[in-house]
């Protein structure tokens, strides 16, 4: 008994450990600093970057908040046109990252881009661009994060406003509230916790965010980061500017935490009737059809039209592209990666139930802060960790050097992932360990089960959705997943996120359109095979 | 279920075994090969990889990237490092990189020496083709005199007429660094502050967005690299964005003094490279007629040896404009920093 508590007991704690073990990397100096980025940056930028990274945030979570909220109550509450195709249609957003939602947005808007010819074609020549309404990086940043992560606020609202309790609704219909009075005063307040969830996680991932604003050649936090470390080689500037990102995310996470302990409160589970949907007639039906509707065509008709219009226009690009290699890639890496994560998130959060270890909780909820890090400095400091680790090894014990075994190799790219989404899956199924009581585990043990048939036999069946879900948001993301693979990945590997982003570097978005449609595609089949459950009404 | 577990634990450990085995395998193999990182993405640069390996059996491995992450990978692989050969656009890279020792001699073997202008080689590495950085303008509404000069467009005359990219871009650090060099810090900076106060937008989109400003007319003049509009003309960015090119004028500037602001795509060996013979043949093969003839009708670059012809795309512009070779192009990495603070200051 002793010993298996012991193996519980120390894969709870090793696993974590690694997770953490980048961000240790971000705050402690191995080597020299050297450059006077600082100094530079002070003078010139600092102060542009942080206002830049700033707006960013404060528009993507403002046009968040309005399009997942307002989408979610209509949804949840009325019947009009469309309602069932938009209850699932709109969570289609997840499949189109920011940066191929900025691709389409430049090449749909620029002097004689996709609108340009779409006027011509209707009205012939003439002089369109000065009629083509222009925006630069920084609202394009906002527009391509917000439409591609207003998701996140969608599900969560909507979650929360299906299992509100009836029962408050009505009490607000007899004081006599308003529809309008209902929802500021009653719907809204309740759902506060779910919303708040929400907007942390657009917000982490906003501050994480390289592609797009790369792609838009707009500095913020995360962007002076990885130059001061890159460019400069100023390790202590990138610490310190490191210091200020990680304490807005660590304020996000507290934030999060605080609101999910609120929203399980609210969330009462049991004896929930379904609340009897209300039928919209009129100018108030038509307003909610056409708010949907413009939302999903915004978040996903409109890339994926950019995207096949493209490929149709220009089928020369078909020829430089071996598809095949590409998928087979992109499935290694999702299959591999979800494998591990599964597995190991699995036995962790099991060796925290049956250890009950203050320090192991501890452990295991700062670790998670993995998914805070933006995936462009995690890299680099994975890069930086590995250096540092083999040339230690080697001028103590005289081992032989290991960096090519996870510098440019598909393991190193796995335990990059697994740092980056750790979070997610640990989560995830530490949300469905929470619903099985710890007295099924009780009553196992005195059947005279061993910790392992209680874990096998009991836990992971009842897990299976779960499973499945986290699986799949993990594909997902990985699917996603572009400056770890790009600064990780071994001699001609790419994926399609690579080989999209490498087509639009050289100014030939036309041809990154391919790649980018493939993406789409594969993501969007995992969406709709988890969307029962991210749906679920039960 | 126990079954499930083992099963489980079985295709775990299977994927384990197999991750290292095929990695060891691949380590084991005493490849006859060469390996590049590239931060230039052309297909078409790995068509050529193609005719290499065709001609010599040499295999040819790439990783591409951005500059910055594949440098910073090759400096921590350090002595473990399988990269051979570095490759990128823009001397000041190049120049950078050498200067932090990455680089070893021989990128200019004697076959190179004998067809690359001095000043677009060094010990430590080699211009793989040559690209211009010019003027362009709206023939209907304005007209350049013969002479006209990058300082030129800083002349409050033309407030509110002139486009060009971020600061944040390497070849506007590149063409400023060459300004310093040849007119100080000080007078650049001003010109720097004059460009600013005649900007017609915020710097924004690539070089090819500020070509078709121009064309649209939200501008008279636009600063952009010469490929960008033969790739328009090429007609491959579609008929619309074809017949938007032809409505602007390129423009060779500073042909009565020290020529047109020039640089280069380029490549040199790693310190540690493996593979060193072959990186050398390859660099070689890039600088022959065969290879150089597929660079520039894929990317619309200049040729970097003598002998073989623009693109005609590229060469109804005309080739005999007078190109600065007296600015070395190692200058460009050496000043970046300059450039880019006298950029910052002026509000670009």
């Amino acid at each position: 008994m002793t010993k298996r508590i012991n193996f519980w007991f120390i894969f709870a704690f090793l696993v974590p450990l690694l997770v953490a073990i980048p961000i240790f990397t971000v705050f402690l100096s191995f080597f020299d600093t050297t450059g006077n980025y600082l100094d530079l940056l002070k003078d010139t930028f600092l102060l542009k970057y942080l206002s830049n990274s700033f707006l960013i945030l404060l528009g993507v979570l403002s046009l968040t908040f309005i399009f997942g909220v307002t989408s979610a109550y209509f949804v949840s509450f009325y019947k009009f046109p469309g309602v069932n195709f938009f209850k699932w249609a709109l969570i289609l957003s997840f499949a189109v990252p920011a940066y191929i939602y900025a691709y389409s947005l430049v090449a749909f808007f620029e002097n004689y881009g996709t609108a340009f010819s779409i006027l011509t074609f209707l009205f012939g020549e003439g002089d369109y661009n000065k009629n083509i309404p222009k925006f630069d990086g920084l609202i394009g940043s906002m527009f391509s994060i917000s439409f591609s992560l207003f998701g996140y606020v969608y599900v969560l609202t909507r979650a929360s406003f299906v299992f509100q309790s009836h029962n408050l609704i009505e009490v607000g219909k007899n004081l006599g509230l308003s529809s309008y009075e209902s929802f500021f005063k009653i719907i809204l307040p309740s759902a506060r916790p779910a919303i708040v969830v929400g907007l942390s996680l657009v917000a982490m991932e906003t501050l994480s965010d390289f592609g797009t604003v790369d792609f838009f050649s707009i500095s913020t936090l995360t962007t002076a980061i990885y130059n001061a470390w890159i460019s400069f080689d100023d390790l202590t500037t990138a610490n310190q500017l490191s210091f200020v990102l990680l304490f807005f995310i660590l304020l996000l996470f507290i934030l999060e935490n605080i609101s999910r302990r609120g929203a399980k409160y609210h969330q009462n589970s049991k004896g929930n009737k379904p609340i009897p949907k209300i039928q919209l007639v009129g100018g108030k039906s038509i307003f909610a059809t056409c708010f949907c509707s413009i939302l999903f065509f915004c978040s996903f008709i409109f890339p994926v039209s950019q995207m096949t219009y493209w490929t149709i226009k220009f089928p020369k690009y078909f020829q430089d592209i071996n598809f095949w290699s590409l998928n087979m890639n992109t499935l290694l890496l999702v299959f591999l990666s979800s494998l591990f994560l599964i597995t190991f998130s699995f036995m962790t959060n099991y060796g925290n139930r049956v250890s009950k270890n203050k320090l192991l909780s501890y452990l295991s909820t700062f670790s998670v802060s993995g998914y805070a890090l933006p995936g462009i400095i995690l890299a680099v400091a994975f890069i930086t960790f590995i250096s540092w680790f083999s040339d230690l090894l080697t001028s103590i014990f005289g081992f032989d050097s290991f960096k090519n075994v996870f510098i440019g190799s598909v393991v190193g790219l796995v335990i990059a992932y697994f740092v980056r989404f750790f979070s997610l899956s640990y989560n995830g199924i530490k949300s469905g360990y929470s619903k099985i009581n710890n007295s099924i585990d009780e009553n196992a043990y005195l059947l005279g089960y061993s910790k392992f048939k209680t874990f096998s036999t009991i836990h992971l069946p009842y897990l299976k959705t779960n499973i499945l879900l986290v699986g799949v948001l993990i594909a997902l993301e990985i699917i996603k997943e572009l400056p770890i693979t790009l600064i990780l990945r071994p001699f001609n590997f790419e994926t399609f996120a690579t080989k999209a982003y490498s087509y639009a570097a050289q100014d030939l978005l036309e041809a990154a359109a391919f790649p980018s449609l493939c993406l789409i595609i594969w993501a969007s089949i995992f969406i709709l095979f988890i969307s029962k459950y991210i749906l679920s009404e039960k | 279920m126990e079954k499930t577990m083992i099963k489980l634990i079985r295709i775990i450990g299977l994927a384990i075994v197999g991750l290292f085995s095929t990695l060891l395998v691949a380590n084991s193999v005493i490849a006859n090969e060469v390996n590049v990182f590239s931060a230039r993405h052309y297909d078409s640069d790995v068509q050529l990889y193609e005719k290499f390996t065709a001609k010599t059996g040499i295999k040819v491995n790439v990783v591409s990237g951005k500059d910055k992450a594949l440098q910073k990978r090759i400096k921590e692989e350090g002595k473990d490092s399988k990269a051979d050969i570095y490759i990128t656009a823009d001397a000041g890279r190049l120049g950078a990189f050498q200067a932090e020792g990455m680089f070893q001699k021989g990128a200019s073997s004697a076959a190179i020496k004998k067809v690359v202008p001095a000043n677009f080689r060094s010990p430590y590495w080699v211009g793989i083709a040559k690209r211009a950085r010019i003027i362009y303008y709206n023939p209907k509404t304005v007209n350049p005199s013969w002479n006209m000069s990058y300082e030129d467009l800083a002349d409050p005359k033309y407030k509110g007429r002139v486009v060009i990219r971020k600061s944040s871009n390497i070849y506007n650090q590149s063409l400023v660094a060459s300004l310093i060099k040849n007119n100080g810090e000080k007078n650049t900076a001003a010109w720097a502050k004059g460009m600013v106060n005649n900007f017609a937008r915020k710097p924004t989109g690539n070089d090819r967005a500020q070509i078709l400003a121009v064309a649209a007319g939200e501008a008279d003049w636009a600063v952009a690299n010469t490929y960008y509009l033969a790739l328009m003309l090429s007609g491959s960015k579609g008929a619309e964005q074809q017949a938007a090119a032809k409505k602007v004028m390129p423009f060779f500037p500073n042909q009565d003094g020290r020529g047109t602001h020039m640089n280069i795509s380029g490549g040199g060996i790693l310190k540690h490279a493996p593979n060193k013979a072959n990186a050398v043949k390859l660099l070689e093969f890039l600088l022959t007629p065969e290879a150089q003839q597929h660079i520039v009708n894929n990317t619309f670059e200049y040729p970097m040896i003598p002998g073989v012809k623009a693109n005609k795309l590229i060469a109804q512009f005309g080739l005999d404009f007078k190109q600065d070779l007296k600015t070395k192009v190692s200058n460009y990495g050496k000043l970046q920093a300059k450039a880019l603070k006298v950029m910052n200051e002026a509000g670009w």
